[in-house]
């Protein structure tokens, strides 16, 4: 799915550090200085590791990092509600990113190759607030970085860590400003590999693909502090893991990731890939997991996606669908995916628009929730990042 | 009108005097503005890069000697969830093969920087960022500084740092938002963190964390929080603390820079004065007829006023535009003054500065006004028939001798008596010393007079009736030659008093060197630097060599500690008994400190550091130490050129258990009885090995700093010939005048029957006298301004006594200077007068 993540995080990473350092006179990174072929340079570095063929992954150990691939991420969202049925939407994603190959020895403690930027999200439902925040970091000095077995990834005191090893349990802890999380994840399903047995192809060249995994659902229980309120909250969370070495094709625009829990038991994943054009590029694709936890894989073809209305950015005038049309037609699916709150675009150095959604039958009757991501719909067309 | 004809007409007619009024009037603006352009671009361009890196920052967390513990940062930013801070690791690096190129390395983490800084390369591709990480040694620099070192992206060069000359790679350029961040960002050398503790070799050890608190209450209750966190050894400062501290050091030095720059000023306002008092005297008749025919005081005073001012902006300009040129010179003689004495500053261009531009322009307008209005005043203030006789004139400034000698003796004491009030510090000194050359000025007349009368009967006797005529001649044009002769002393004595304090100085640094350096070998780090920033030595090389056979040892390091009150330097070392007793105090002796200072319970402060912090024997310095501020005991006060600022000095005992910075940074060694000083240098090399350090015999080390201290004061003697040259200007056009004036006296001589031979016999012979006269004079006011120089303004700019010491060959220098103008001034009036016939010359002027 977000194969475009990787510019996104390359340019990310390079434009948040920058426009930052410049930021005192200069609004923010120069439009087109920062275009996504200059920052990937088009053709991946060499000395990395690319995802060819289907790997045998084994957990715990993969939950952990995989330095030896260029970007990786541990993607956690959630629908949640305190016991007076308030509702909240959080985002927790940890990025990875080598910015060379290999680890060479060096003398400083501060010296290496990888790179981390987090971000961290909570949507106040009932409160119709949302917040954003981010956060850079070298992985050194304990600033930053991941372990494998157990699970340990942060970004200073942002973090995951796994907990217990059978069900495999994970604690999400962040704060910034007035927002805070400390939350117990539980995976209440075995791990779901999407595309072919795990390996999710990008596009039509060998290698040009990533390893993708996710956990759908993971009950959820903790706190939150929203505007300096704390709320004991339950629900279900997300994990979405993916690492590569991708390379671009250059003519995406953006894409749109749905990440649905149905009350039926079923989860749904798609992500469409635009073209510049508008057209869904054909490697779009998606998972749907029955009940009992076995998957299917989703191809273009099989799934009907159509936007329901359009909203204006009032920070950027970025327009975004409002809400979506989601249909599998083989499957007997026909929903309608509804954000809880119109305004849950992060405001990052890369923009994008992340947020709880609802899902509804065609009566409007809500028959789950989940998570939509939508990016490329800054103004200024087609570049992902500016 | 006619009589702005008639001032016209003048300057065309006596074009010499007119280009050198503005001339000298050039020269004396010319050298104030070049030195306040070099002050404020020095001041500026550390300013700038001062800011520059510490950015938004508003406080500072500063280490001891070793710097702080890395993980205080990640203490600070995750465990205390305090993320507006960012670290930083600096040193001075130099560019290998470029001497006088000086950078700042600052080593910094891109990803903390947000909050902090503005400069930064922007990028245009988005691997610098990768690359400045990832690949150890590389760099970004200025795009300006690139270019100066001629230097591309991708190019690797050497510099040399800590002892080491490591070859480093030139990743991408620095781009500055704006004009001001570019000037600051040309001295620096920004790299990643990692990059520049590998460089430094301080592992696991950071400059500075630099902090952005918000303002308030909020502010303050950070600083609560994050103080208990820091290490003993660590001062929280605020932003600015230390760059203000810096700043401070300079004054002084630039204080008197500018006095120096202000004393060529006020020769050429003599200067100024005695071309208004000539071409008043010179229309005289032309004045008095005027006036006689009804023209009000009031125009003829406006038209004297106009004309001076015509000279005097004439002179301005070209004195500013000569100003911006030396100025540039001028800059870098004041920033590699600056570099030896206080801190890295790198000036890569001299802009014109408007401020300078405007202060030079009004006192070089204001300057010359003000001398032009005492002859203005003069000649509009007397009856007409009275300016119409010149005897009158000569009459009047006989009669006012006595007045003039009073005003003399009344503004000398107040020069003494200003001189005396300690706490008008130093520009009350100035203030003194320009009391008395004025004083002294008002008594050169009756000086001249004195002399000349005293002469008259020795050049009679030497060459007859022309030397009688010649020293009569000086006595009877008393109004213009007691104004040249004034103009001549204060010029060169300004010259004999600069000259004497900076030898008596350089005298006192060379006999200081001998009590302070005993030891008859010293070893340092090759690396080029001087004392303040010398890396330490490796410490297995340190520990080799502390063991030699037959050979006592000495290690020294010297670190700066920062403090509230500015970085205090502090001198650790470890000597033998015998080399401690020989050093000088000041206050205390060597024998009773001697104990208490080895065992590390005392320390010893220098005298500039008494000075400054009003610091005596049995006072107490707290510093920062690793077990917390302590409060040591001040055992003696003695002598030290080495630091304006002063330094604290204790013994490496203490110093070891204060600060556990085991660094050594200078090894001397003592021959033992029947050990040659070569036989100790060839044991010392084979136990050096490959290390890159620099042995130097006790002799060497002298003459290098003698050579340091001569470096230093190159601007100080730049500044003194200016003065030379503007005083010779000064003399010539005077005389000239003068004798160019004496046109129709010196034809009813020729007519009379004197020889063209003879005329040049008057006429140089009373130059001559002139010049006698006056470098004669100016020997007593050059010796006392030499005196002020060395009690009380060197004291009061930086704490230093010295003794007085009188080089004859000044004094000589004095009087052949002052000699040779007057002779030089001679010429062009005798060959004009010769190639006149008499007639001719008779029917010409008036």
């Amino acid at each position: 799915m977000r194969r475009l993540m990787t510019i996104l995080l390359v340019a990310a990473l390079a434009a948040g550090a920058l426009w930052t350092l410049g930021r005192r006179r200069e609004p923010a990174v120069e439009p087109g200085g920062m275009s996504v072929s200059q920052a990937l340079g088009g053709v991946p570095q060499t000395g990395f590791a690319r995802a060819v063929a289907p790997r045998a992954f084994r957990f715990p150990a993969d939950h952990g990092p995989h330095p030896e691939y260029k970007t990786e991420w541990w993607y956690f969202t959630g629908n949640l509600a305190d016991s007076a049925g308030r509702r909240f939407g959080y985002q927790l994603t940890f990025f990875r990113m080598a910015l060379a190959p290999g680890e060479p020895p060096r003398s400083s403690r501060w010296a290496t190759n990888q790179a981390y930027m987090a971000h961290f999200a909570l949507t106040d439902v009932n409160g119709r607030r949302f917040s954003s925040a981010e956060r850079f970091s070298r992985a050194a000095l304990g600033l930053a970085g991941a372990g494998g077995v157990p699970l340990e990834v942060f970004l200073e005191d942002w973090s995951a860590r796994e907990t217990k090893g059978a069900p495999w349990s994970v604690r999400l802890r962040a704060a910034q400003g007035s927002g805070a999380l400390d939350l117990e994840l539980v995976s209440a399903q075995p791990v779901v590999l999407n595309g072919e047995r795990g390996l999710s192809r990008k596009g039509p060249e060998p290698g040009n693909a990533s390893y993708y995994y996710s956990i759908p659902r993971l009950a959820t229980r903790g706190t939150l502090s929203v505007g300096g309120e704390r709320f004991q909250v339950t629900g279900t969370s997300w994990l979405d893991r993916e690492w590569s070495t991708s390379a671009l094709s250059g003519d995406q625009a953006g894409w749109d990731w749905f990440a649905l829990q149905l009350k039926d038991g079923r989860d749904l994943m798609y992500y469409q890939l635009r073209k510049k054009d508008g057209s869904a590029d054909p490697f779009s694709a998606g998972t749907l997991v029955a009940a009992d936890g076995s998957a299917k894989p989703l191809t273009r073809d099989q799934v009907r996606l159509v936007p329901t209305g359009w909203w204006k950015s009032p920070h950027d005038g970025a327009r975004y669908p409002a809400g979506w049309r989601l249909s599998v037609p083989g499957e007997g699916i026909a929903l309608e995916v509804v954000p809880r709150l119109s305004d849950q675009e992060l405001l990052t150095s890369f923009r994008y628009w992340e947020g709880a959604v609802a899902v509804k039958g065609e009566g409007g009757a809500e028959l789950g929730s989940g998570y939509l991501e939508m990016t490329g719909y800054q103004p200024g067309g087609a570049g992902v990042g500016r | 009108m006619i009589l702005l004809r008639a001032g016209l007409r003048n300057l065309v007619r006596h074009p010499w005097q007119a280009v050198l009024t503005v001339l000298g009037v050039a020269l004396g603006v010319a050298v104030v503005t070049a030195v306040d352009l070099a002050n404020q671009t020095a001041q500026r361009a550390f300013k700038i890069a001062a800011e520059t890196v510490a950015g938004r920052a508003t406080h500072h967390i500063v280490g001891g000697p070793t710097g702080l513990p890395e993980e205080l940062y990640r203490t600070i930013r995750v465990g205390r969830h305090f993320r507006n801070c960012a670290p930083v690791v600096s040193a001075d690096v130099r560019v290998a093969g470029r001497s006088g190129t000086t950078l700042q390395l600052v080593g910094l983490d891109p990803f903390a920087e947000p909050p902090l800084r503005s400069f930064s390369s922007r990028f245009a591709n988005g691997d610098v960022l990768a690359t400045l990480m990832t690949r150890p040694e590389s760099v970004l620099l200025a795009a300006g500084t690139a270019r100066q070192l001629g230097l591309r992206v991708g190019d690797r060069f050497r510099i040399e740092l800590a002892g080491k000359s490591p070859e480093v790679l030139l990743a991408g350029l620095l781009e500055a938002p704006d004009q001001v961040t570019r000037l600051g960002l040309e001295s620096l050398m920004v790299t990643d963190i990692a990059s520049a503790q590998e460089l430094t070799g301080r592992l696991g050890r950071l400059s500075r964390i630099d902090l952005v608190l918000p303002e308030g209450d909020a502010g303050s209750r950070i600083l609560a929080e994050l103080r208990p966190l820091l290490p003993p050894e660590a001062t929280l400062l605020p932003a600015g603390a230390r760059a203000g501290s810096l700043e401070q050091m300079t004054r002084a030095f630039r204080l008197n820079l500018t006095a120096l720059s202000l004393l060529a000023l006020v020769v050429g306002m003599f200067l100024i004065y005695n071309t208004m008092v000539f071409s008043v005297i010179r229309r005289r008749r032309l004045i008095g007829l005027l006036r006689a025919v009804g023209v009000t005081r009031r125009e003829v005073l406006w038209q004297l006023l106009s004309e001076a001012l015509v000279v005097g902006l004439a002179g301005t300009l070209a004195g500013l535009a000569l100003g911006s040129l030396m100025g540039q010179e001028l800059t870098r003689l004041v920033t590699r003054t600056i570099n030896d004495l206080y801190f890295v500053v790198e000036v890569r261009s001299v802009p014109l500065m408007p401020q300078t531009l405007v202060k030079g322009g009004l006192l070089g307008v204001l300057a010359t006004l003000a001398a032009a209005l005492p002859p203005a005043l003069e000649a509009t203030g007397a009856p007409p028939r009275a300016v119409l006789g010149r005897s009158f004139l000569e009459a009047r400034s006989r009669r006012l001798m006595p007045y003039a000698v009073v005003t003399a003796g009344v503004v000398l004491l107040a020069g003494f008596l200003v001189l005396r009030v300690e706490a008008w510090g130093i520009a009350g000194s100035f203030a003194g010393l320009f009391a008395l050359i004025v004083g002294y000025a008002l008594l050169v007349p009756a000086g001249v007079v004195l002399l000349a009368r005293a002469l008259r009967p020795v050049l009679g006797g030497l060459f007859g009736t022309i030397g009688r005529m010649a020293a009569r001649g000086v006595l009877i044009s008393l109004s213009r030659t007691g104004v040249a002769a004034a103009a001549l002393v204060v010029a060169v004595s300004a010259t004999i008093g600069v000259g004497i304090m900076v030898g008596s100085f350089r005298l006192t640094v060379t006999s200081w060197l001998e009590s302070w350096l005993r030891a008859d070998l010293y070893l340092t780090s090759a690396v080029e630097a001087d004392a303040r920033r010398r890396p330490p030595l490796p410490p297995a090389l340190v520990e080799r060599l502390s063991r030699l056979p037959g050979a006592l040892t000495s290690v020294t390091r010297r670190v700066t500690l920062p403090t509230a009150a500015g970085p205090v330097e502090v001198f650790a070392a470890q000597v033998p008994e015998s080399t401690f007793l020989s050093y000088r105090f000041k206050e205390g002796s060597p024998r009773e400190a001697w104990e208490s200072f080895s065992r590390g319970d005392a320390l010893l402060v220098s005298e500039p550091y008494s000075y400054r912090h009003k610091l005596h024997r049995g006072g107490r310095v707290t510093l920062p130490t690793r077990l917390g501020p302590r409060s040591f005991p001040v055992a003696g006060v003695f002598y030290d050129y080495g630091s304006d600022q002063g330094i604290v000095m204790m013994s490496r005992a203490g110093y070891l258990r204060f600060w556990e910075d085991p660094g050594v940074d200078g090894m001397g060694f003592y021959a033992g009885p029947g050990v040659t000083r070569d036989r100790l240098a060839q044991e010392i090399r084979a136990r050096v090995g490959n290390e890159r350090v620099r042995l130097v015999s006790n002799a060497e080390l002298r003459q290098n700093t003698v050579a340091i201290f001569d470096r230093t004061f190159a601007i100080t003697g730049v500044l003194r010939i200016l003065t030379m040259i503007v005083a010779f200007v000064g003399i010539l056009s005077a005389l000239m005048a003068m004798q160019v004036e004496r046109a129709r006296e010196l034809a009813v001589l020729r007519a009379l029957g004197l020889t063209p031979g003879q005329v040049w016999g008057v006429v140089t012979g009373e130059t001559l006298l002139i010049g006698l006269a006056a470098g004669l004079l100016s020997l007593p006011l050059g010796v006392l301004q030499a005196l002020v120089l060395i009690f009380v303004v060197n004291l009061r700019s930086f704490g230093w006594t010295m003794e007085p010491y009188l080089d004859p060959k000044l004094l000589i220098q004095a009087v052949l200077l002052s000699l040779a103008a007057a002779f030089l001034a001679g010429i062009y009036p005798s060959l004009k007068i010769a190639r006149l016939s008499p007639a001719l010359a008779l029917k010409e002027e008036e």
